[in-house]
């Protein structure tokens, strides 16, 4: 066929191609807590594209989302400080001053924000709307991470220094108990009635009684268990596994594990995005993964250093979309 | 892009420390141990870079040569013991929990813990000027540090461990007294507590400033000129401070890395030309002794000077 005949085809062809509607880019923004480099990585997660970073005091670690949803909240720990930050778009909207805050968390009512001080052997409860402080707990050691009871009632939290767990009494301000449950326990979560606690110095997630502490089973996962997450549809809990570099996915109805995979670097927090992709920090090696859990396969994000707490933020708009409203 | 040193840390954390932490049961020990980590590879690099370029310019322009270098050899383990053992180790936990706790403390009595970037707050967001901001400050409150520690006699008795080697190289940097590190590491501590310095969140820029400091005790006849000289402190400005006619209680030239601290405060001496190095009150064994004699030298003249026999 001669050159020239081809020509109005070409051309008619790049004509419909141009003027084809683009598929909408997926939106939203990660937010990545990096706590070796007093910094927070903003991640476009339709490119999977750093943007930017916040800076910050010292060391941000981990995050609350406030009840309304308007305040990503992130707790510098030795910078003593707490971070509002606009989910949306990232602008830090106000910087309150508190002691040593490493891990914090709403209640599900709402009412309570619970700041805990690992360095400083302390936990603050806080009346949520305020910021006024309710009460001090001074504890024996590292109070590390928290979870309450569904009816916000009792606030449990894993003592990593003392290998213990605290559960402590909301209403009259008061601990209730304080048991052993293992070996430098970290991440723990209200499941089914029971509290499923990571013992980080051992290869399971105990199985904790919450009326009075007593370890009644463990679930054997890898090396290091460290922290556990449950998916939005109620069906999986992952658990990263420090030592070994895994994350192990266990069956919410009967905690048996359903599949491993293999994320060195220290796999530390994660958060599951609406794609059913997993962002996952790896706490050692200065990046994301973002595991595909139909493949196995996991792309890497550079990030600052020491990633520790991650947010994502799906309905976020994109950084074309932004940029178009500026 | 990922820093190399970061991700050696990471590694020799992953593959080495937790495993080890992990078999006896110290998993509480994590953090610290990734913070040492990260401090002792970044001082595995700074005596690796300091090595490989020093080494050639003593052996291109020596001020002096020596046929038994052994007195050298001693030098060598004070700063592996300095830089990559258990100094960074113990810095690196007693001054963040002693931080958390001090600043912890003043937020719990209303008080704002002092920051650098709070008091300048154009400051935060460009993690290099602020760097050098601190750098600054730390540099002029060491030169502090340092003249008095030649003018106490107490601390003299510690610090001329320090100036009694006769053969400087590069490796004599850390050639100190424990107790005089000790006391250096309290100073730097209040300083640093007083102006929020952040534990190891600069280590490269750290390393560039530790460099500097093992090539101002190079053997190396090297001037940075007339200008230079007046920036960064050079090998022939910080060989003055440890000629033998400058050692004791009246010295010159006692900057750590920036040499406008002795102009500002008269200390400054641009005119010596490479002497010859050494404490000539110093006894043998604190100038040819191993590790072990020179600190217990030392420790005896700090027990004379305390109790005024010397």
């Amino acid at each position: 066929m001669p050159v020239r005949r081809l020509l109005p085809l070409l051309f008619a062809l790049l004509g419909a191609a141009l003027a084809a509607p683009r598929p909408a880019a997926a939106e939203g923004l990660a937010f990545v807590m990096n706590s070796g480099a007093a910094s927070i990585s903003v991640i476009d997660m339709s490119t999977e594209k750093p943007l930017r970073r916040i800076p910050v005091l010292r060391e941000p670690h981990h995050w609350a989302l406030s009840p309304d949803g308007r305040s990503l909240i992130i707790g510098d720990s030795s910078g003593n400080s707490l971070f509002f930050l606009n989910p949306m778009t990232g602008a830090v909207q106000r910087r309150i001053v508190v002691a040593d805050p490493y891990q914090l968390g709403f209640s599900p009512n709402g009412r309570f924000l619970t700041v805990n001080g690992l360095a400083r052997n302390q936990i603050d409860v806080y009346a949520a709307a305020s910021m006024k402080l309710l009460h001090r707990f001074p504890i024996r050691s590292m109070p590390s991470h928290l979870a309450y009871s569904p009816d916000s009632r009792r606030l449990f939290v894993t003592l990593q220094g003392t290998n213990r767990l605290v559960a402590i009494d909301l209403q009259a301000m008061r601990v209730l108990w304080d048991r052993p449950v293992g070996n430098t326990p970290a991440g723990v979560l209200w499941q089914n009635g029971k509290l499923l606690v990571c013992d980080m110095g051992t290869d399971y997630v105990a199985e904790v009684d919450p009326e009075d502490g007593k370890v009644i089973g463990h679930v054997v996962t890898e090396k290091g268990a460290h922290n556990l997450f449950r998916s939005p549809d109620g069906k999986t809990i992952w658990v990263n596994n420090r030592v070994s570099g895994t994350t192990t996915v266990l069956d919410a109805a009967t905690l048996r594990p359903l599949r491993t995979y293999h994320i060195p670097g220290g796999p530390d927090d994660l958060f599951f995005a609406p794609d059913g992709k997993v962002w996952i920090t790896r706490r050692f090696a200065e990046s994301v993964a973002v595991l595909n859990p139909a493949t196995g396969k996991f792309d890497l994000i550079d990030v600052g250093r020491s990633p520790h707490g991650i947010f994502l933020s799906p309905h976020a708009p994109s950084p074309d979309r932004l940029a178009a409203a500026r | 892009m990922r820093d190399p040193f970061d991700l050696a840390a990471g590694w020799v954390q992953e593959h080495v420390l937790l495993p080890f932490l992990y078999q006896v049961g110290w998993m509480r020990w994590e953090e610290v141990s990734y913070g040492w980590a990260l401090a002792a590879v970044y001082g595995l690099v700074q005596v690796a870079a300091t090595l490989a370029l020093c080494t050639p310019l003593e052996a291109w322009r020596p001020v002096e040569r020596w046929a038994d270098r052994r007195a050298v050899t001693v030098d060598i383990l004070y700063t592996l013991i300095s830089r990559v053992g258990v100094l960074p180790l113990v810095t690196f936990v007693l001054f963040y929990q002693v931080q958390v706790n001090l600043t912890g403390w003043l937020v719990d009595h209303g008080w704002v813990p002092p920051m650098l970037e709070l008091l300048v707050p154009p400051l935060l967001g460009h993690p290099i000027v602020t760097f050098f901001a601190y750098a600054a400050i730390l540099d002029l409150a060491d030169y502090w540090r340092h003249r008095l520690s030649h003018v106490f006699r107490w601390w003299w008795a510690l610090h001329a461990l320090h100036h009694a080697q006769e053969q400087m190289t590069f490796w004599s940097d850390d050639r100190n007294h424990v107790l005089d590190d000790l006391i250096g590491f309290v100073w730097f501590m209040l300083i640093a507590l007083a102006i929020g310095v952040p534990p190891l969140q600069f280590p490269l820029l750290v390393l560039v400033l530790r460099f500097i400091e093992s090539l101002s005790h190079a053997n190396a006849r090297l001037s940075f000129g007339w200008l230079g000289e007046r920036l960064v402190i050079s090998p022939r400005f910080h060989r003055a401070h440890h000629g033998v006619l400058a050692a004791g209680q009246s010295s010159c030239n006692y900057g750590g890395v920036l040499p406008w601290w002795d102009m500002i405060f008269g200390t400054a001496d641009f005119s010596r030309d490479f002497p010859p190095t050494g404490d000539p009150e110093a006894d043998a064994a604190l100038r040819h002794g191993g590790y072990l004699a020179q600190q217990w030298s030392g420790l005896r003249r700090f027990g004379r000077a305390l109790v005024g026999r010397a």
